[in-house]
């Protein structure tokens, strides 16, 4: 059965049948079928006009769940968004861009969704609804695990919310065997906002494809607080990683991963910091 | 079987499908339209590429139902008997070898002009992310893709 509802309250009411899977921009969903046909019904998220959309309001910004990479990519956002922007134009290409949404990235909870590290960097929090009500969940608490989160099976991500509670510039940088349409070995989110006295004043870094779910490296960003603008990438310590569990796959080892996640977050860091002087 | 309704290439169109069936089978099996290919089961070849109410997408990677009451254009969708600036532009410069990645190529690169209508060859090698040939190594679809871009801003743009 295919479900293609008009209004959030129909899709949630469907929802709470049992076996009832979520569609949105499919670019996950489809492959990951390969040669099956999908084992219940369909929900197709696309046609609610109130996932659409991205709303930039005073205190946060509201990315609907509908909402697809190609919409962050053209909308025009704070800087601290940069690396989300950057995220966006790496993920597939131009026509998985147009498609595919933040928030399916998301749900799909791959170790290495390009879409994680900034939103974590970002402190996002994810919207959920159900029959039952509506509840918000950080994004660091709604993955937990490779392909796993907290969502019920009745909930829907509604939208991601993000907290304008840090401003100055943004980057990202992900490694792959090769250029471009390609899964990530590692990828490092990083936003700096200056104090007064052109110093570090808040720092946030988050690091994909090296732990079941990506991480913010909460003793670097403590670190990091106070240092001049042009020793950012040298305060980066092999210590600070500490909390990344890198594995050994066809892609990469364990120790190739840990050192080159070292070197991301520092150039990452350089990158950002070279935002200040735009 | 549900009936699905759109426009493919300015023309009204409905067809049965199954729910399961992808826009690319159906554009194909249904509507006989076989000059968008399936080269992959991954998305990530672009043989597949379509036009969706004006955005590039991989035909493969969403159902014929997802599709109901858009306005969809394919490669036949492009010539009015004579060939559209961008196709004959890839003739002109032979910007392909075997053909297959054609197609999904120049729906692709028409997309790029309507966004930018004068890229540069990085724009353009950067565009192509999504579309992969294994013949021509690319230089001839960059040359072809620069000059369509150029044909269609000296005024044939359709
Ligand atoms: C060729 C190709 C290249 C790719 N490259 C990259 C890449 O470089 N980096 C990267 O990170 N990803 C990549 N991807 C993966 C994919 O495009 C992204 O993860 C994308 O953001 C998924 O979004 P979607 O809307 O297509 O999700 P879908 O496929 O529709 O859904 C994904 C999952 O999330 C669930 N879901 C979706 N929306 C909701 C919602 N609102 N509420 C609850 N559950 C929901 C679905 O049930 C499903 O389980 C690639 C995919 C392809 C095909």
């Amino acid at each position: 059965m295919f479900l293609r509802p008009r209004t959030l309250r129909e899709a949630v009411e469907a929802l709470a049948a049992p076996g009832v899977g979520i569609l949105a921009g499919g670019t996950d969903f489809f492959p990951a079928l390969g040669e099956r046909k999908p084992a219940g019904a369909v929900l197709d998220l696309t046609a609610i006009p109130e996932l659409r959309g991205i709303e930039i309001g005073p205190e946060r910004i509201r990315i609907g769940a509908a909402a697809s990479w190609t919409e962050v990519i053209r909308t025009p956002l704070p800087r601290a968004f940069d690396a989300l922007k950057a995220a966006a134009r790496e993920v597939g290409s131009v026509q998985i861009q147009n498609r595919a949404t933040v928030a399916g990235n998301l749900c799909n909870a791959s170790p290495a969704a390009d879409g994680v590290p900034p939103l974590l960097a970002l402190d996002a929090e994810i919207e959920l609804l159900s029959v039952r009500g509506e509840r918000r969940v950080p994004l660091g608490s709604f993955i937990t695990g490779n392909r796993k989160t907290v969502r019920a099976p009745g909930e829907i991500v509604t939208a991601i919310l993000v907290p304008r509670t840090i401003e100055g510039p943004s980057s990202f940088l992900k490694l792959g065997a090769r250029r471009y349409l390609v899964i990530s070995i590692a990828m490092v989110a990083a936003i700096l906002e200056a104090d007064t006295t052109g110093r570090v004043g808040q720092a946030r870094v988050a690091v994909g494809s090296c732990s079941p779910v990506a991480r913010r490296l909460a003793q670097l960003e403590r670190d990091l607080v106070g240092a001049g603008l042009e020793e950012v990438g040298a305060r980066v310590e092999p210590r600070h990683l500490d909390v990344l569990s890198p594995i050994d796959d066809l892609r990469g080892t364990a120790e190739y991963r840990r050192d080159a996640a070292r070197t991301l977050v520092a150039r990452a860091l350089e990158a950002a910091a070279g935002g200040f002087l735009q | 079987m549900p009936t699905v309704t759109m426009t493919v290439n300015g023309r009204a169109v409905s067809g049965e499908a199954e729910p399961r069936t992808l826009l690319v089978q159906f554009l194909r099996d249904t509507l006989g339209l076989t000059g968008t290919h399936i080269g992959c089961d991954t998305s990530q070849c672009g043989a597949c590429v379509v036009h969706l109410d004006g955005l590039s997408v991989k035909s493969c990677s969403m159902l014929a139902v997802q599709a109901e009451g858009a306005a969809v254009t394919t490669i036949e969708g492009l010539s009015n008997g004579e060939l559209q600036p961008m196709q004959a532009a890839f003739r002109e410069h032979h910007g392909l070898q075997c053909g297959f990645c054609t197609p999904g190529m120049v729906m692709s690169a028409i997309d790029l002009v309507n966004q930018n209508p004068t890229p540069s060859e990085h724009d353009i090698r950067e565009w192509l992310d999504g579309n992969i040939c294994r013949c021509t190594g690319y230089h001839n679809i960059v040359k072809a893709i620069k000059a369509g871009a150029e044909a269609m801003a000296a005024g044939g743009k359709r």
